[in-house]
């Protein structure tokens, strides 16, 4: 009963506290709230390339490079992307608990029924069932396709928005590229942050997939706009390439546990041994396998130039606290007389560091408002520079909360000086 | 009530040591109204800014209302002054922007009283200094006297053991002061136990005991109301002779 009141007296006095100095309240509130701002915008985009995005099991889920190359000027390190009969002999191994062996790339759809020609350029990923389950793709209506080759698709949520204004669209046929394929499938929102199973070709920050298509389909239909692919052979066309030295395809495995890698390891070490035996091998076997997290890191998603202007961030931070603290310690030293009469009416100093500390917390609070709006700007803006970040520039609860956290911590240490400062004047000094 | 013995207070300045009081004793009861006097500089607002905690001292015992109060630490030293002790400035020292009401119910905050207990006790308080009706002015709004009567009512409030008051009318006109006086007097009357430092030897004069302070010391704390009229000499030279005469 009595802190309660005590904390309810505080607050009014903080509010006019506030009242009384509105400039200078609104000076350090604005100092401290866009040092605290840029951290948080800057924060949100480390959390947004550092996250695992599959946690459940990204140490299960394992990315497949090789070193099959045959022909001239070998890569110096094995490549990420596979040939068709590397990829298949991944497939078919029984040692993973499943695989996916994809692609990306791209067409334009639209719903067959509808009387508009508008067509949707929307990106595929052409793959293996054993994706969805992989991935956790989840599922609003319909399912998986269940074969590698089929005129069936899955579609993502966005692209169902699109074409479908998100109603149950299983059982549509869409018109990819002039082909007739019907829908199975439709995704909820999926957000991926990183796309862990795609983050090569600067695609770590994509969205997740327009549309999912059996991959030997994809493969015959010829689909193969945006597909990153190296080739030793020449070939007319994607759907030639299944017998030739042409690499195009990345492999994913789910291992039922992580003790199982090594046994994934030889399969392939002994795969390739087989080539090297026939004489179709002449690199040096070097087969990596990386589950999510290491492939996240391998391929350096986080940015080493947003870490370099987060540390910049704090420093920028710390140099707000010491303005903060010297636009309090003025103020404080204005409220000199008020302290001393507080103190000789008979407030002790650990009330007049609460009455301080409630001040500081409320200052705190404002300061963490005004620091969300400013790092939502922020990263508005620098969207506007850098569009590839237009996926990572999100501010998750968790940083909310972060944010108000960092503001409560930063308006406390600003006050702590001054506070100390306060606590040390001799009673009697102001008061005639 | 209050009971020093041998305090001594020493300002400690880059070069110069001040012994503000030195070994200095008094005894004052309970009921008892004491006028302080002595020249400028000479450590009365020294000697009641450590009687009310304001300052803290070097040397010496101090008791107060049977409380010794060295080694106390802040929050008890904070309790006392809060329960035990009202402190009337020169300055009145009320905070502008604050109503009377406020003004006086400030103490009364760090007691932990209940609203309706501090409004009861805020009204009684003003009563007592006849400014009742005023509660909403500002202390701009109040005559200099009156700020003064708020300032005794908020050192009332708390029904503290004993008033300390410092040059209470020094900036009063001499109307204004007869005022706040005979408020004093009045509350004495009521058994009110005050400390008064004062430089007008007719406010002197009224009280029940006067007591006069030279280079930190006592000089005398006979009741003299009727010696220096008769003598026609200056209470230290008075002493002076009567410590000669010793
Ligand atoms: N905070 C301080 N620091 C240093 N010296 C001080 C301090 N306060 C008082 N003094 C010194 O102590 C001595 C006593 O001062 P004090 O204020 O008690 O005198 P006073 O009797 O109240 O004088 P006045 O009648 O002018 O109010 C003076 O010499 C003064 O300069
Ligand atoms: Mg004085």
């Amino acid at each position: 009963m009595r802190s309660n009141s005590m904390f309810a007296y505080n607050l009014s006095l903080a509010m006019q506290s506030f009242k009384r100095a509105p400039t200078l309240y609104f000076l350090i509130m604005l100092t401290l709230s866009i040092g605290v701002g840029v951290l948080c915008a800057n924060l949100a985009l480390v959390n947004s390339m550092a996250s695992d995005p599959i946690p459940e099991k990204s140490d299960k889920l394992i990315h497949i490079s090789m070193n099959t190359w045959p022909g001239d000027q070998p890569p110096d390190e094995p490549m990420h992307i596979l040939r068709y009969r590397d990829a298949m002999k991944i497939a078919e191994s029984d040692i993973p608990k499943r695989s996916a062996v994809f692609y990306a790339s791209g067409v334009y759809a639209r719903d067959v029924d509808s009387t508009s020609m508008k067509r949707f350029d929307s990106t595929v990923r052409a793959t293996t069932p054993g994706f969805f389950k992989l991935t956790n793709a989840p599922f609003a209506y319909g399912s998986a396709f269940e074969k590698s080759r089929g005129m069936e698709v899955v579609i993502g949520d966005d692209l169902n928005q699109k074409i479908f204004a998100g109603k149950n669209s299983v059982g549509k046929t869409l018109e990819l590229d002039g082909e007739l394929l019907t829908i199975v499938g439709v995704l909820k929102p999926w957000v991926l942050r990183p796309l862990f199973y795609h983050v090569t070709e600067g695609r770590a920050f994509n969205l997740t997939d327009d549309i999912y298509a059996p991959l030997e389909t994809a493969i015959d239909l010829g689909w193969s706009i945006h597909a990153r692919s190296s080739s030793a052979d020449n070939y007319s066309g994607v759907e030639d390439t299944r017998d030739k030295n042409a690499y195009y395809l990345q492999a994913w495995v789910e291992l039922d546990d992580i003790h199982q890698r090594s046994a994934m390891q030889s399969y392939l070490d002994n795969y390739s041994q087989q080539l090297k035996d026939a004489g179709e091998h002449p690199l040096a076997t070097r087969n990596e396998l990386h589950n999510v997290n290491e492939w996240l890191t391998e391929k350096k998603v986080v940015d080493q130039k947003v870490l370099a202007f987060t540390i910049a961030s704090v420093l920028f931070l710390a140099v707000c606290i010491f303005n903060a603290s010297s636009l309090l310690l003025s103020r404080f030293h204005a409220a000199k007389f008020e302290v001393g009469l507080r103190r000789a009416l008979g407030a002790s100093n650990r009330q007049m560091l609460m009455q301080g500390l409630t001040e500081s917390v409320l200052l705190g609070l404002f300061t963490g408002a005004i620091a969300l709006v400013l790092s939502w700007l922020f990263l508005k803006l620098s969207v506007q520079f850098l569009p590839r970040l237009a996926n990572i520039a999100v501010l998750e609860p968790k940083l909310l909360v972060l944010g108000m956290l960092l503001a409560l911590v930063t308006s406390i240490a600003s006050a702590l000086y001054p506070l100390y400062r306060a606590n040390r004047y001799t009673i009697s000094a102001e008061l005639k | 009530m209050l009971k020093m013995n041998n305090i001594s207070r020493i300002y400690q300045s880059d070069t110069i040591q001040t012994h503000a009081l030195r070994d200095f004793s008094l005894n004052v009861k309970a009921g008892e109204f004491v006028a302080v006097t002595g020249p400028s500089g000479s450590g009365k607002s020294t000697f009641l800014n450590v009687a009310g905690l304001l300052d803290n001292f070097d040397r010496g015992q101090y008791e107060l209302d049977g409380v010794s109060v060295q080694g106390l630490k802040d929050d008890e030293l904070s309790r006392l002054r809060n329960e035990k002790i009202g402190f009337i400035f020169q300055n009145y020292n009320l905070i502008p922007d604050y109503s009377i009401f406020d003004n006086v119910d400030m103490p009364l905050r760090y007691r932990g009283f209940s609203a309706s207990e501090r409004k009861r006790r805020v009204e009684e308080a003003l009563e007592k200094v006849g400014l009742a009706s005023r509660l909403k002015y500002l202390p701009s709004q109040l005559s200099g006297g009156q700020q003064q009567r708020v300032a005794i009512a908020r050192a009332l409030a708390g029904e503290p053991k004993i008033l300390l008051a410092d040059e209470p009318t020094g900036n009063l006109d001499s109307l204004m002061a007869r005022q706040v006086m005979e408020i004093l007097h009045d509350l004495n009357k009521g058994g009110a136990t005050i400390i008064m430092v004062t430089h007008d030897p007719d406010q002197a004069r009224e009280v029940s005991r006067n007591v006069q302070v030279i280079d930190g010391q006592l000089a005398d704390f006979r009741i003299y109301a009727p010696l220096d009229r008769s003598t026609g000499k200056t209470v230290s030279a008075a002493v002076k002779e009567e410590m000669a005469d010793a």
